[in-house]
């Protein structure tokens, strides 16, 4: 066609304004069709066996948003936490972030983490849904700013196959139990060494996840790494009696009774090459196992008076519209098939209470240490104050040194001194944050 | 063009380069001094004055303090282990010249310094494991008992300098070779007249000689010991549960200062130790190295 033809096409009936308003709005729809069909929503996750479940929620949310892309970047946690703290205060962290809420306290306290608009929130405070536990987490001020994804939950794993071998019938039933269990389920070589540790305890490395499985132990002798006061400050509790006999116990296991050394394999990898006979950890383990130790002849049970809970949540740094996706993808992942699906295939624990779960359960039975618990059966979690991860990373790097140190068997002056000196800088971090309690 | 106006031609050519340089270079130095004199926890907007706060308490914190010794220790280890091996090594293959293995030698010796550092490390991770490492196979066919080389506070950092040694021998070699070359036949030739043999020209002909080139190398790999920070994370640090004992060095306890514990100021603080610090060193190391190359 040549331009004497489209000079009669102007000319022609419509007029070549009309033509024009027409390309123009024709263009536009173009354009906001496709920017709906390449709506982009980016999660970060510092679990990355969360993946396919973050991609699962996203098709489950293509009804309402057809040209959907979920986006996750997930990382070791310890780096999306370093990540967080970098992009929140330049306001270029991803549209979803997933956190505990003892970490997320600092930037909600900055008002880097937004509230959750009054859907998310009235969904959140459904007590047909959520615990209140759950509930007062996911708030701060009376404000819910989280909703929830998953908790963490400590049980004991432990290996049937070498319990039979050990002639032990049943778990452990209290901590000191676990160390005599500990002693008949090592394996040593013909020097004595141990090969195969009784009970893996976590000794050494680096972060606060040493301090966090000693706080566990230490909550079955009764007591607590620090402890919320009247005036709501905060008291360390750990120079205690409780203290003593829990870090007696692990330095008895290491240097006493060898069960465990710290250069031995240890954690969820140790236990699925049966490096190990038991250890305390979260439900995620039972999905771990099912991917990389199918034949695994394992079982759990509760702890001997309680365990830990770390429930991780969904934020948003972004208000209003831009937000709307970030919350409506949060709700969607605690749908009852997407709660069951997390479970089953995920294994990290959902927190919808409304939802059946018993065919999960009856098909994975290890899971039941997690769900069925008796009334009386304690929790207890880190708390939300801006210094935990100083004050958790700080105790660790001591109590690696004491686990190392063989002069503190039968030493209980030692070891209370140890306690004492951890004890006094945990103060120094809470009295700089405004937050140590008066004696 | 006058004077005045060769100058101004030159320092509006050199402009945007030097203004580059101080934005990427200066500006960071001396914001990370501003910050060390402060309080700053990455999120707020304010910024306390807190004076020379941060340096007392970092005079009397253990995990600082043992970051510094490690990371001392680490470096010169690494000086002391990579100097005088280097030059050795860069004489050998200097003598080796005429071999037509000559190129495989430079080669062999050179590679560990351009192969990334994460799989070197996770490679040597695997030789240093207590368990399944080749090395405690290989002490235990002469008796040796199996060490926790990655466990124990000693071995672990003796086992970042070998890693940190390996990595940085290459590259000493290298300059010490180029070094070699060009010092004057003739001298050899003299001492060689003189009765010396091989090993006397290299005490008394080439060392003497290589000083500058002993004074750089040093430098620059005394520095690097100072930094070091991946070997220490990949070698000696942990994934949730993994043994190893945590080699905490200062790159390593300001990361954490400041992207864990949330306090820059207190993590710019130890950036500035770190400045002092190696400043301190180079400049005796100018000082003992220069004054004996004139002499």
């Amino acid at each position: 066609m040549g331009n004497n033809d489209t000079s009669r096409l102007g000319a022609g009936p419509l007029g070549r304004r009309t033509v024009l308003a027409l390309a123009a709005t024709a263009f536009g729809m173009a354009l906001g069709s496709a920017a709906a069909q390449a709506q982009t929503l980016t999660v970060w996750s510092g679990y990355p066996e969360m993946v396919p479940f973050y991609q699962r929620v996203g098709e489950s949310l293509k009804g309402k948003y057809p040209g959907l892309q979920v986006k996750v970047e997930a990382i070791p946690l310890r780096e999306h936490e370093k990540r967080l703290a970098l992009a929140l205060p330049s306001n270029s962290a991803a549209d979803v972030i997933e956190l505990a809420n003892s970490t997320a306290q600092r930037y909600i306290e900055a008002g880097l983490i937004k509230t959750a608009p009054a859907d998310a929130a009235a969904f959140v405070n459904n007590a047909a849904y959520f615990d209140p536990f759950i509930q007062k987490t996911a708030a701060v001020g009376g404000k819910v700013y989280g909703v929830p994804l998953f908790r963490g939950q400590g049980a004991l794993f432990y290996n049937t196959d070498k319990f039979a071998k050990a002639g032990l019938a049943e778990p452990p039933k209290t901590l000191a139990d676990y160390t005599e269990y500990a002693k008949k389920l090592t394996e040593r070589n013909a020097q004595g060494v141990a090969t195969v540790s009784g009970w893996s305890m976590r000794l050494s490395g680096g972060g606060a996840g040493i301090a966090e499985k000693f706080w566990i132990n230490l909550f079955q002798n009764g007591g607590n790494l620090i402890e919320e006061q009247a005036d709501g400050k905060w008291a360390t509790t750990y120079a205690s009696e409780a203290g003593r006999k829990t870090l007696r116990q692990y330095i008895d296991n290491v240097h006493v009774h060898k069960v465990v050394t710290p250069e031995m394999p240890a954690d969820a990898d140790a236990f699925q090459r049966e490096q190990t006979a038991m250890f305390i950890r979260e439900s995620w383990v039972i999905g771990d196992i099912a991917q990389k130790a199918p034949n695994l002849k394992f079982s759990t049970a509760l702890l001997p008076r309680g365990t830990i809970v770390a429930p991780v949540f969904f934020y948003s740094p972004n208000e209003g519209d831009k937000a709307r996706l970030a919350w409506d993808f949060a709700i969607a992942a605690n749908s009852p098939e997407n709660a069951v699906w997390l479970l089953d295939n995920v294994g990290w624990l959902p927190n919808r209470k409304d939802v059946d779960y018993s065919a999960v359960v009856a098909k994975k039975p290890a899971f039941k240490a997690f769900v069925n618990y008796p009334k009386d059966y304690a929790f207890f979690t880190l708390p939300a104050i801006a210094p935990v991860e100083e004050v958790l990373t700080r105790l660790a790097a001591r109590l690696t040194k004491a686990f190392g140190d063989a002069s503190l068997a039968g030493n209980d002056a030692g070891i209370d001194a140890v306690l004492k000196e951890a004890a006094a800088e945990t103060d120094t971090i809470l009295r700089r944050a405004g937050l140590l309690a008066s004696k | 063009m006058t004077a005045r106006g060769r100058w101004s031609f030159i320092l509006a050519a050199l402009l945007p380069t030097l203004a580059i340089y101080a934005w990427v270079r200066l500006y960071p130095i001396g914001d990370v001094l501003y910050l060390s004199l402060h309080e700053w926890n990455i999120i707020a907007k304010v910024r306390p004055f807190v004076g020379l706060e941060n340096f007392v308490e970092l005079s009397t914190d253990p995990l600082f303090l043992e970051a510094l010794r490690n990371t001392a220790i680490i470096a010169f280890g690494v000086l002391l282990v990579t100097i005088p091996l280097a030059m050795v090594l860069a004489a050998l293959i200097h003598a080796r010249t005429a071999s037509r293995l000559s190129g495989f030698y430079e080669t062999a010796i050179f590679l560990p310094h351009v192969v990334s550092l994460v799989p070197a490390a996770m490679a040597w991770k695997w030789i240093f494991d207590a368990r399944l490492g080749p090395l405690n196979a290989i002490l235990s066919v002469f008796g040796v008992q199996p060490k926790a080389w990655l466990f124990d506070p000693v071995l672990s950092i003796l086992c970042i300098v070998v890693l940190c040694a390996w990595q940085a021998l290459g590259f000493a070699v290298l300059i010490f070779l180029v070094g070699i070359k060009n010092l004057p036949v003739s001298l050899y030739e003299a001492a060689k007249l003189d009765g010396a043999g091989p090993v006397q020209s290299f005490f008394y002909v080439t060392v003497p000689l290589l000083k500058p080139i002993t004074l750089y190398v040093s430098v620059v790999t005394l520095v690097a010991g100072f930094n070091v920070y991946g070997q220490a994370f990949v070698l000696a640090s942990d994934a949730q549960g993994a043994p190893g004992n945590l080699v905490r060095v200062l790159v390593l306890d300001m990361l954490e200062n400041a992207f864990r514990n949330y306090r820059v100021g207190y993590a710019a603080a130890e950036a500035v130790v770190l400045l002092v610090v190696v400043l301190v060193l180079t400049a005796i190391q100018f000082g003992a190295l220069r004054e004996r190359g004139r002499a």
